[in-house]
């Protein structure tokens, strides 16, 4: 094991991101479908359909997170929300029948995260879909974490491949813990390594020259 | 932490050793070590142990529990328990795999010892990694930990804190207006 | 759509996820900045025409440039401080001189904020232990022992160890040396640790 000094900024997780956060920027990227409840005058070229001078009202069309929330105001509506499908009923009996069957990397691959997000728009399902994720992954934990224990020599990539960022992310902490103990096992934790940035590095250089 | 903090921690635990050579006490900031006499023993941290015994100054005399019948009862034991069973030492892998790594002469069946020891390890990890499963599954708020070492909970500990940091999150979802003051991320 | 530019440079960061600096994206900090520049122009003659003629209309289109200026903001914020992230991990990664491959990535302002941190670094660790001095980037892990069987991946060169020798640095050499003299070009990969 090398000692990483990088620590990035952390994703919020639920309701709340955290600011500086590539992760959260990058999941407040994720696209809504919104219905505008007014008109937008002077921006029709935001919208590719059309070649307007404005975005008239009763416009559906596809907004980032960040900005469907900004723009979201209970009073005075500006713009609705819609779900996106795999948060719908239908999708979400699909969930709690069968967790673990799900692709939550095609269907996301920011499932958790952009399901509480959502929760910012009064919609009426709201405490169905706060009940699906956290049933989803409770119903999917086991695998996740059996996976990232003994994954040492299979090949688990398939598995891997199938899971929503957050529990990458969880997997990754997992397998950190088993690598070093088993460095540890092995007497290679008292070793000094080269720092895996520098080479990392190197061989980033070495493209370089090749290409 | 890096387990090789952890065998830090364990290199302090005391051994017993017979040393070959004579030595007045002597006196260090973290307790007095010796008098020395060859052929009497005498209580020193591992670190010294491993230390004297590479430099062939000492004979280690491996720790009670350190002992196939013994331990053979504690893998029954531990098998046949839900919950953990106390541990002979809190470092038991730890001293496990530095005496038999380096002073297995010393020890007698250093084999089936490093089996059994691995053993008792590998059912009380997936005794953990089944409590974690139902910890989440039924949404406790809390875990009994008792009789669990470093060791053990070092391995899981990252993994576990995250999962569970990850549904309290997924659960304060379920608090209507837990967080709907103003939209302020853009 | 607005903020695409501000978000291609997140994603560049975002994809060299173990910690390594990509080239300061100098075009791209600017071209974000003169989308900034004509979005806050386009609301103040928004905002003016909405006071003057009472063009309530404008207000959902000022809000929505608004939001677009606010995440911009949001997004260079996040750029330079996950960089200066990565440039802090690089002080520990590769000590306090940076190979001219690496430095090459800085702007202006990350070069003087990296000597900043490097000094006040060196300026901690100076203070401790009683005006002794303790170098907290050695010994990330307990050592075993104060001297490590080292071997020399490439040729460095002479080195002088504490007593005062100097010894030849070359590739496939094998040496035994205090630990601290070595942690640091084994981090960077000229030494590598022999445990026997």
């Amino acid at each position: 094991m090398s000692t990483q000094s990088y620590f990035p900024v952390p994703p919020g997780v639920g309701m709340e991101e955290n600011f500086l956060s590539l992760d959260d920027i990058l999941l407040s990227h994720e696209r809504l479908p919104v219905r505008t409840e007014c008109s937008f005058p002077r921006l029709g070229f935001l919208e590719r359909s059309s070649d307007a001078h404005d975005i008239p009202e009763g416009t559906k069309m596809e907004l980032p997170l960040w900005l469907s929330k900004g723009l979201y105001e209970r009073k005075r509506k500006v713009l609705s929300v819609d779900l996106p499908k795999v948060y719908k009923e239908g999708w979400r009996t699909v969930f709690t029948a069968d967790p673990c069957v799900v692709d939550l990397h095609k269907m996301g691959p920011y499932y958790y995260g952009l399901g509480s997000q959502i929760l910012h728009f009064d919609s009426p399902e709201n405490s169905d879909i706060a009940q699906a994720l956290l049933q989803t992954f409770i119903g999917r934990f086991r695998r996740t974490m059996d996976s990232s224990q003994n994954a040492y020599n299979e090949d688990t990539s398939a598995l891997v491949e199938r899971l929503d960022s957050l529990e990458k992310a969880l997997f990754r902490s997992g397998q950190n813990g088993l690598n070093s103990f088993q460095s540890w096992e092995k007497g290679q934790a008292s070793q000094l390594t080269a720092s895996s940035l520098v080479l990392n590095y190197r061989k980033r250089k070495l493209a370089d020259v090749q290409t | 932490m890096d387990p090789s903090e952890v065998e830090f921690l364990a290199e302090k635990e005391l051994v017993k050793i017979i040393p070959n050579f004579s030595l007045d006490k002597i006196f260090l900031i973290g307790g007095d070590l010796g008098p020395f006499n060859p052929g009497l023993s005498v209580d020193v941290p591992l670190w010294l142990a491993l230390n004297l015994k590479q430099r062939q100054k000492c004979r280690i005399l491996p720790p009670d529990w350190m002992d196939v019948e013994k331990l053979e009862e504690m893998r029954a034991l531990e098998r046949k328990e839900d919950a953990f069973t106390p541990v002979p030492s809190l470092y038991y892998m730890e001293i496990t795999k530095l005496l038999l790594n380096h002073a297995s002469d010393n020890i007698p069946k250093a084999d089936e010892i490093r089996t059994l020891v691995k053993d008792i390890w590998d059912t009380r990890i997936a005794k953990l990694r089944l409590s974690a499963d139902s910890f989440i599954n039924q949404q406790e708020a809390h875990a009994q930990l008792d009789n669990l070492t470093l060791m053990e909970i070092n391995t899981t500990r990252e993994f576990l804190l995250d999962s569970l940091n990850f549904m309290f999150k997924l659960r304060s979802n379920l608090q209507p207006g837990s967080s709907k003051g103003q939209l302020t991320d853009y | 759509m607005f903020c695409e530019k501000a978000m291609e440079m997140i994603r560049e960061l975002h994809r060299m996820s173990d910690g390594q600096l990509p080239a300061f994206n100098e075009d791209g900090l600017r071209q974000v900045l003169q989308e900034m520049e004509a979005l806050y122009e386009q609301n103040q003659a928004d905002v003016n025409e909405a006071k003057s003629f009472g063009r309530s209309d404008l207000i959902p289109s000022i809000k929505l440039r608004h939001c677009c200026l606010l995440r911009n903001q949001r997004c260079i914020t996040a750029y330079l401080y996950d960089r200066l992230l990565r440039i802090r991990a690089l002080r520990w990664e590769y000590g306090s001189v940076l190979p001219a491959n690496v430095r090459f990535h800085m702007s202006a302002e990350e070069v003087q904020w990296f000597g900043q941190y490097k000094k006040s670094l060196a300026s901690f660790m100076r203070s401790l232990g009683e005006g002794e001095g303790l170098d907290i980037t050695q010994d990330i892990k307990p050592p075993k022992s104060l001297y490590i069987q080292v071997r020399c991946l490439k040729d460095h060169g002479e080195f002088e160890i504490e007593d005062g020798t100097v010894i030849l640095l070359k590739k496939n050499s094998q040496h035994f040396l205090p630990r601290w003299k070595c942690e640091q070009l084994i981090r960077q990969g000229v030494l590598e640790h022999v445990v026997s």
